[in-house]
């Protein structure tokens, strides 16, 4: 056997290749930097989900991320640079989610994730984001977990959540219908969380759940939860039913006439979901983060511009999956922009506590990006159906707009524990 | 305590809706024995074009609009009903010509040819009307809810129920009392023969699979004023119908009508008892039932069993 001779020549050799490398990758969690130049366009990837629950309003979602993109290619860009996007199809399944955003990072050299609507795709895709350091926006998916134990320092949360919502309705709908409340809940995560937000605040308000209907995701016929709820009789019933499970649930609701009694809280009501339908499905109180007829300034110029944009598209007038959609990019390349890099760790900086005048976000109150949780924190509406519009689109009537602080989820303050920054592996583009 | 009574009939108008669902389905398989992954498109397909007769977007333009849309809602959605199934017929005999070249090769082909099928049919649909929810209009008489027992149901659903178990009588006249039904349960069972005695036996698959395809476009129009009509409403469907042709036994029209009602009543029950677990119910009852006769309960034995 050959003796292993260690000279001081090899030594001082291996030490200096050894220093080479370490210096060209850094510390092993700390070494992404793709071939950078100032000419390279920066490029985002688009999770949003084509198919699937969420199919529609993912489509929405994009829709809006690309409008915030091309106007800031028509301007030549973020720092001289042009903005390019890919998309692929998450499926509303978090293993595909997991697997786009893999494949993204590692292989379409995104140096940025948008889009979700399913709190269990986002979730699934910032576990992803958070491994390489690359910065992902949720823009529209809702659980109070995105926010609370699921956060991440990568993720930002562009939409009210559960609680918001909760906190706007219960109050009110305890005194205006009364003290037994019935909760319907899709059976995942976000449905479960939404439906625990309520129930904390229906007990801290005087209120009781009187039962729990659970609905798996994908059910159609609804006639047995219809039946339960009216053998058990509440005042109230708060559902948190989503995507094509929530529009077959309104059909449903509507045929029967059961839209007025008991009154219905519906957590968050997406445009997508109920744009072109009877306005008799649109039963109940529901909340929303913006619409179109907001009579705010730049809301009208707003739409013209998503109306010059996507003139072929069936949906008129943007939602709020659509103007979340915008936000979020918008401000994202507006954080680039500022700081001058696409450094993550910088970029995190900067959205972090960042201020968004209520002028520019079209909504009554200033926002906030919350540095310990990342949620935004912005202004909630709640809306009913507006009966006897002349004006087809004109759907939602507007009851109320309650400030960020009256409704900020106080549980997702204390369950977000978001890593710090020397855990969170840095990134250039 | 939950009463129990409305819950059964719950399940057993949900199992005549199944059934409906399943009927085109099975009889494709059975005579075919091709599973077409295409049933859910052509299901959607069925719906939309009964919606561009019932309340099409071009009518107020035009004179011959105008009148079509001044006529009451019971005449169009009768119209619809009878006439846009045989637009989807069409379209399952088109597809049917698309899959003759697979009928010598192993199985997979056809499935997987019917599988492209069902993503064109769905893209097309979006492209001709849009990605958006929809709303198919259904005439006065049978809208609305009525009370039974100091509880509210709805009348649209009553009439699908009638209206499937009407579908699963005629379907079964036209099998076992026709000559036409004669010769296509011949064909299924010895094709080389039915050849042999003079009959085009490209015709009659061609046939079975429009007859197929047209079952598939009724259930979808009466299947979605109660689930909303989108363009990908056909994924809910091609799953149960197959959950319950394997339940029932493959090629057995009794076995799929009695599997559809066990599967109504699984989910409608479960659904009043531990919700979360409604459609769970329907594979667990599969696994049930498969696990001791993997035939199926109205599957024909092989030639290994005897």
């Amino acid at each position: 056997m050959k003796k292993l001779i260690v000279t001081r020549r090899g030594l001082l050799g291996a030490t200096a290749a050894a220093t080479g490398i370490a210096a060209f990758n850094g510390p092993w969690k700390f070494n992404r930097v793709y071939a950078a130049s100032s000419d390279k366009p920066i490029k985002l990837g688009l999770t949003s989900d084509a198919s699937g629950q969420y199919a529609n309003s993912g489509a929405s979602d994009r829709r809006g991320m690309l409008m915030a993109v091309d106007e800031f290619n028509a301007k030549g860009g973020v720092l001289g640079r042009k903005i390019e996007t890919v998309h692929i199809d998450t499926e509303t399944t978090p293993a595909t989610g997991s697997r786009v955003a893999e494949r993204m990072i590692s292989r379409e050299e995104c140096g940025f994730l948008i889009g979700a609507v399913s709190s269990g795709v986002a979730n699934a895709i910032s576990q992803v984001a958070q491994k390489y350091g690359t910065i992902y926006l949720n823009t529209n998916s809702s659980s109070p977990t995105e926010s609370g134990e699921n956060c991440h320092r990568v993720k930002f949360v562009w939409d009210g959540n559960g609680t918001n919502f909760a906190k706007a309705a219960v109050k009110n709908s305890i005194d205006s219908f009364g003290k037994k409340w019935l909760l319907l809940t899709n059976d995942y995560v976000w449905g479960h969380n939404t439906a625990a937000a309520t129930r904390e605040l229906v007990d801290e308000y005087g209120g009781e759940i009187i039962d729990e209907i659970l609905v798996p995701q994908g059910t159609r016929d609804f006639s047995s939860a219809l039946l339960k709820i009216q053998q058990a009789g509440p005042d109230v019933v708060a559902a948190a039913v989503g995507g094509d499970d929530q529009k077959a649930l309104r059909q449903q609701v509507a045929d029967l006439g059961m839209g007025d009694k008991p009154a219905w809280i519906n957590n968050q009501q997406d445009w997508p979901d109920v744009y072109g339908l009877p306005l008799d499905n649109l039963f109940g109180v529901f909340g929303t983060t913006w619409y179109y007829k907001l009579d705010l300034p730049g809301v009208a110029d707003f739409v013209k511009r998503y109306q010059a944009a996507y003139p072929d598209t069936s949906m008129r007038v943007p939602g709020n999956v659509f103007y979340n959609g915008y936000m979020a990019t918008r401000e994202l390349l507006r954080a680039i922009e500022r700081t001058g890099t696409t450094n993550n760790i910088a970029v995190i900086k900067a959205l972090e506590g960042h201020k968004m005048p209520a002028a520019e976000r079209m909504q009554h109150h200033d926002a906030v990006i919350d540095p310990v949780t990342h949620q935004v924190q912005q202004t909630i509406y709640l809306a009913t159906a507006n009966r006897g519009a002349e004006d087809p689109d004109d759907m939602f009537k507007i009851l109320t707009s309650s400030a960020p602080e009256a409704v900020q989820d106080m549980g997702a303050q204390g369950a977000c524990k978001l890593e710090s920054y020397a855990d969170t592996p840095t990134l250039d583009v | 305590m939950i009463q129990l009574a409305p819950h059964l009939f719950n399940g057993l108008t949900l199992g005549l809706l199944f059934a409906l669902i399943a009927l085109g389905f099975t009889l494709i398989v059975g005579v075919m024995e091709v599973l077409n992954l295409a049933h859910g498109s052509l299901f959607a397909l069925g719906a939309y074009i009964a919606l561009s007769m019932i309340d099409p977007a071009w009518a107020q333009e035009t004179a011959l609009g105008g009148w079509w849309l001044g006529l009451p809602i019971t005449a169009r959605y009768g119209v619809a009903l009878a006439f846009a199934p045989l637009a989807v017929g069409l379209a399952g005999m088109l597809l049917e010509r698309c899959l003759r070249p697979t009928y010598d090769k192993a199985p997979l082909y056809g499935l997987l040819l019917t599988f492209g099928a069902a993503l064109v049919i769905e893209e097309l649909i979006r492209l001709g009307w849009g990605t958006g929810e929809q709303h198919l209009p259904v005439p006065d008489g049978i809208n609305g809810a009525f009370f039974f027992g100091g509880l509210i149901f709805s009348k649209y659903k009553i009439f699908a129920a009638v209206f499937a178990l009407a579908a699963i009588a005629a379907v079964w006249v036209f099998l076992e009392r026709t000559p036409y039904g004669a010769i296509i349960k011949a064909g299924a069972h010895d094709s080389e023969m039915v050849r042999a005695l003079g009959y085009d036996l490209a015709r009659l698959r061609m046939f079975v699979f429009g007859l197929g395809a047209a079952l598939a476009g009724i259930a979808g129009i009466v299947m979605v004023p109660i689930w909303g009509l989108r363009p990908h409403v056909g994924i809910d469907v091609v799953i149960p119908a197959f959950l319950i042709i394997v339940l029932g036994g493959v090629g057995s029209f009794w076995g799929a009508v009695v599997a559809s009602i066990l599967v109504g009543l699984a989910v409608g029950i479960t659904g009043a008892y531990a919700s979360a677990w409604s459609l769970m119910s329907m594979y667990l009852l599969l696994i049930a039932v498969v696990g001791f006769r993997a035939r199926g309960l109205f599957g024909r034995k092989s030639a290994l069993e005897r």
